[in-house]
């Protein structure tokens, strides 16, 4: 497999610059869908080795931060002869427009899949209106 | 002063003097063109299918202990009935498909980097296992099938000792 290839499967997260890690794990971006919809906007990030409880997603202002953490899957006594995906936690942001409703915003987790559902504002929301035939 | 030195010169005579050297604008978008279709298909045969039209294709790893092998494999957004395990003597397979949502109908992506698709994977095993035993568990997208070393393949591992000479 080419390393480009690998590259698209699980990219390391870049580290905003200045800033030091300070625990040793790798973190990787997880692969995100976003899909609108009439009234929400739906982002699924795959983040394989996540669970609900292991999840922290912060709203800052209008930056969206998750992060998933990830134990160490290797279990003590093994030693790794074969490997192609990294361990490592997940973290990516998110700018969010002004149209989504911050209050609303929910975020569910099945199979190391997160979805986060941004409901729009009411304000935002498409609008249909009826044409009347004039008299 | 000469006043033909201040004004540029003609246009018209730069083109005309280029144009000998150059080829026709149609001859040259022809050879770019037959040149974009050789990478085309030159790239066909280079790239494993898979990976060419960025369909799912997840990674796994394999670690070991002496007693037995373990192999992980993300598999993000899989059911565990969507899984398929199988074992021959000598490897083991993993199946699958990850579906797309499909419950909406009115769907715009403006942003798309998960992959979809069905997969199968196929490693072979560095030892005989003990087929009864083996145990796969999925959580959290991860799929883990633990394979205990088989009786005879514990035996068969034998230690050297080194001595001085």
């Amino acid at each position: 497999m080419t390393d480009t290839a690998k590259e698209m499967q699980k990219k390391e997260a870049a580290t905003p610059e200045g800033v030091e890690r300070t625990r040793p794990e790798k973190v990787y971006m997880p692969a995100v869908d976003i899909m609108e919809k009439k009234d929400e906007i739906v982002v699924t990030a795959d983040m394989p080795g996540v669970d609900e409880r292991s999840m922290d997603i912060t709203l800052e202002k209008n930056i969206l931060t998750i992060y998933g953490k990830v134990d160490t899957e290797v279990p003590k006594g093994h030693r790794l002869v074969y490997a192609e995906y990294g361990i490592g936690d997940y973290a990516r942001t998110f700018t969010l427009s002004e149209e989504v409703d911050r209050d609303r915003i929910q975020a569910t987790m099945k199979n190391g899949v997160l979805r986060l559902v941004l409901p729009k504002a009411a304000a935002a929301r498409t609008r249909k209106i009826e044409v009347k035939a004039e008299a | 002063m000469d006043s033909k030195k201040l004004i540029p010169r003609g246009k018209e005579q730069e083109t005309a003097a280029q144009e000998g050297v150059q080829v026709h604008p149609l001859i040259a978008m022809q050879r770019e063109m037959n040149r974009v279709f050789e990478d085309f298909s030159r790239g066909f045969d280079a790239w494993p299918l898979s990976e060419r039209f960025g369909t799912f294709n997840p990674s796994m790893n394999v670690a070991e202990t002496d007693a037995s092998v373990q192999v992980t494999i993300e598999l993000p957004g899989l059911d565990e009935k969507d899984i398929e395990v199988s074992l021959t003597k000598d490897s083991l397979t993993i199946r699958g498909e990850k579906k797309e949502e499909k419950a909406e109908n009115t769907k715009s992506y403006s942003h798309l980097e998960r992959t979809y698709g069905s997969f199968s994977r196929t490693i072979p095993l560095p030892c005989e296992v003990n087929e009864d035993k083996v145990n796969a568990s999925f959580k959290r997208g991860i799929l883990t099938v633990t394979l205990p070393k088989s009786g005879q393949a514990l035996q068969e591992t034998k230690k050297i000792p080194v001595r001085p000479a």
